[in-house]
């Protein structure tokens, strides 16, 4: 017994040293010869920043694609060196983030889904109908209105299961955002925000869930960013756009949608969501959106941050053209430089 | 600390004078004490930063939050209704449907199984309360979310169609109904583990005292086995229910985040513990925040509930078999 109590007694003892041992050593700033930025949020740029990873030599980079609301939560602790959103930060969220600069820094497009065996990829659907199946109010995929958008293609009667994301989404902010323009009753009853009360259907978590669910249920309509819809192989819709012509979320679509806002807001938000009817916007896809970085003004890698975003927003944006991220505008790309200039390392 | 440093005698003279497994004692109580300590402090740090937490919420909502059934970011209208109501009802089916299930494996393995099976079924049996959460959620849903839509849900929704929980049929793999079957699965081998151990524990002389009696083993087991330890199968089953409210990630992954409240187990619906996995940090406002953490709350008010009731009825069964023996 004795032996045994002298065993536990130098076991602790020996734990509480390595504990305290830990804890010393934790203190000392971690000293490493490459600079390393960490960054979380949008899991809708994570394919072109894996592209920007593999490319960038100044610095090691690690993404986590927790979700543009997760991001903005991660900056805001100081968890991770940048976040990433697709929508912008609320005003509470950019309160607490507590110094935080936002510049645009890719492009591209939220696809909406659809599982249909058996029927042809792009089928022709306008905001309005989208909405209304979202509302509940066309619940089967051969409805007059939809047949009325496809002639010549042959719907089933199948129901139709509206998909979301359960988690706050930039995505959700920009396809609610699209089709609260498209309807009036969507936008009375429903709204746009990264989370919405949708009052029918099935919640995915993450883009990955939202693709579970619609893979393996016929008759689903869901949305995702487009590099994620074209990777693993689901159905999306040619969307009609406020000059009437269907339109695939392709970079001529993006770029076209580009050309609608050239204000900034206080926040370097840009909606180019439904741009307006006009030749300039006759190929417009009209979900597309502007993803954003958010970093702290000050900060310890603030010099290195900068680097990294001007290469990014500069050099980077050629690499995103395979996987739909249209390169940025060069007023764009001149408005970031003057943005970044506040930010520097402490 | 203060207490081992008092009484730990200093220098090693005074480790000479009273012998070194003296100083050792000395060392490991201020080591257990403090221990004991930091888990006190620990769950009153937690229990106020998640009041702290819900503060905002309280303050806007007040108990009306209980009973609102809309949880609407858009317009910062917020209530915990649709997440009580998902969370009774996904976890009472679990528990009635593992409940059974659990019982007779425990039966099995003490009662009836030859004994060179019992010790690697009840094994097996426990290993599935080690399977990660989200990796029964992924299973869920890739694997028995489909196999529900096409086998499952037609079977229920023909025999049990005239209950409003089996209403129509499912075309979504996610849906309350996964939710409770994966639910089931966690709760199983907790609910057996503890009942095997109260069924081993009935004393032999009574089990064989009925047999000898001429009881068929199955008069035996209802006569002797069960009421010699009802008290404790419900203390296992309220544990039970326990896990099966305080399951976030595999719920969320399977329940499907429904928006409106439905008897109906092939619906969507959400959970308490759901919404918060799902919501928490995407939140985009401090007034949603808060209220998920208020959800946080309710949680954990539920949780007390269950641990003190397990408490008392263990407590209950301590002191009758005292009195018996």
């Amino acid at each position: 017994m004795r032996k045994t109590r002298y065993v536990i007694a130098a076991l602790a003892a020996g734990v509480i040293a390595a504990v305290a041992f830990a804890a010393v050593a934790g203190a000392q700033p971690a000293k490493t010869q490459a600079t390393q930025l960490s960054g979380a949020g949008s899991s809708f740029v994570a394919p072109l920043i894996g592209q920007w990873i593999n490319a960038y030599k100044d610095a090691t980079i690690t993404y986590n694609p927790v979700g543009s609301g997760a991001g903005i939560t991660a900056i805001s602790g100081r968890t991770v060196d940048f976040g990433a959103t697709d929508a912008p930060p609320t005003v509470d969220q950019f309160t607490n983030c507590r110094g935080c600069v936002m510049v645009p820094w890719a492009l591209s497009a939220s696809a909406i889904l659809y599982n249909l065996p058996g029927v042809k990829n792009n089928l022709h659907l306008t905001g309005s109908v989208i909405a209304d199946m979202y509302l509940g109010k066309i619940s089967k995929w051969n409805d007059a209105k939809i047949r009325k958008l496809n002639p010549g293609v042959n719907l089933p009667a199948t129901d139709i299961t509206p998909v979301y994301r359960s988690d706050g989404s930039g995505t959700t902010f920009n396809v609610t955002d699209f089709l609260s323009a498209s309807s009036k009753t969507f936008s009375n009853q429903i709204g746009h925000n990264t989370a919405v009360d949708w009052p029918k259907g099935v919640g995915g978590r993450g883009s990955s869930g939202v693709s579970a669910i619609l893979s393996r249920t016929p008759g689903a309509i869901g949305y995702a960013d487009i590099a994620y819809a074209l990777a693993n192989k689901l159905q999306f819709a040619a969307v009609r756009n406020a000059s009437g012509k269907f339109a695939l979320p392709g970079l001529r679509g993006i770029k076209a949608a580009a050309q609608a806002d050239k204000k900034f807001d206080s926040r370097n938000f840009l909606s180019i969501v439904n741009p307006p009817k006009g030749a300039k916007y006759a190929q417009a896809y009209p979900i597309c959106t502007y993803t954003y970085v958010l970093i702290p003004a000050q900060s310890p890698k603030g010099n290195d941050l900068k680097a990294f975003i001007t290469w990014a927003i500069t050099d980077g944006q050629k690499l995103g053209v395979k996987l739909l991220f249209q390169p940025l505008p060069a007023y764009v790309v001149a408005h970031d430089k003057v943005v970044l200039k506040r930010v520097s390392s402490t | 600390m203060t207490t081992a440093a008092r009484t730990a005698p200093t220098g090693p003279a005074a480790l000479q004078r009273r012998g070194r497994f003296r100083f050792g004692d000395a060392l490991l109580y201020g080591l257990t004490l403090v221990a004991g300590f930091a888990a006190v402090v620990l769950l009153i740090l937690i229990t106020w930063k998640v009041l702290a937490g819900a503060k905002l919420s309280w303050q806007t909502f007040h108990l009306d939050f209980l009973t609102t059934t809309t949880w609407n970011p858009v317009t910062e209208v917020f209530g915990a209704g649709l997440f009580l109501f998902g969370t009774a009802l996904t976890s009472i089916f679990a528990l009635l449907v593992a409940g059974p299930i659990a019982i007779a494996i425990a039966l099995f393995l003490t009662e009836l199984a030859p004994p060179w099976i019992r010790a690697p079924v009840g094994a097996l049996v426990e290993m599935l309360a080690s399977v990660p959460s989200v990796v029964l959620g992924l299973w869920g849903i890739l694997v028995m979310g489909p196999w529900v839509v096409s086998t499952l849900s037609p079977i229920l929704s023909t025999l049990f169609g005239w209950t409003p929980f089996f209403d129509g049929e499912q075309t979504v793999g996610s849906s309350q109904l996964s939710a409770v079957l994966i639910l089931t699965i966690m709760v199983v081998p907790i609910v057996s583990s503890i009942c095997r151990e109260l069924f081993t524990n009935v004393p032999t002389e009574l089990k064989e005292g009925a047999l000898a009696l001429g009881a068929t083993r199955w008069e035996m087991i209802r006569g002797v086995v069960f009421p010699y330890s009802r008290a404790g199968i419900s203390a296992a089953l309220i544990l039970g229910l326990g896990r099966a409210v305080g399951e976030a990630i595999a719920v969320t992954q399977v329940i499907g985040a429904g928006t409106q409240i439905s008897f109906n187990l092939f619906a969507t619906g959400d959970t308490l513990a759901s919404k918060i996995a799902a919501s928490y940090n995407s939140a985009g406002t401090n007034l949603e925040r808060s209220s998920l953490v208020y959800l946080g709350v309710l949680l954990l008010i539920f949780s007390l509930i269950v641990n003190v009731l397990a408490q008392l009825i263990v407590r209950r069964v301590a002191r009758r078999q005292q009195g018996r023996t």
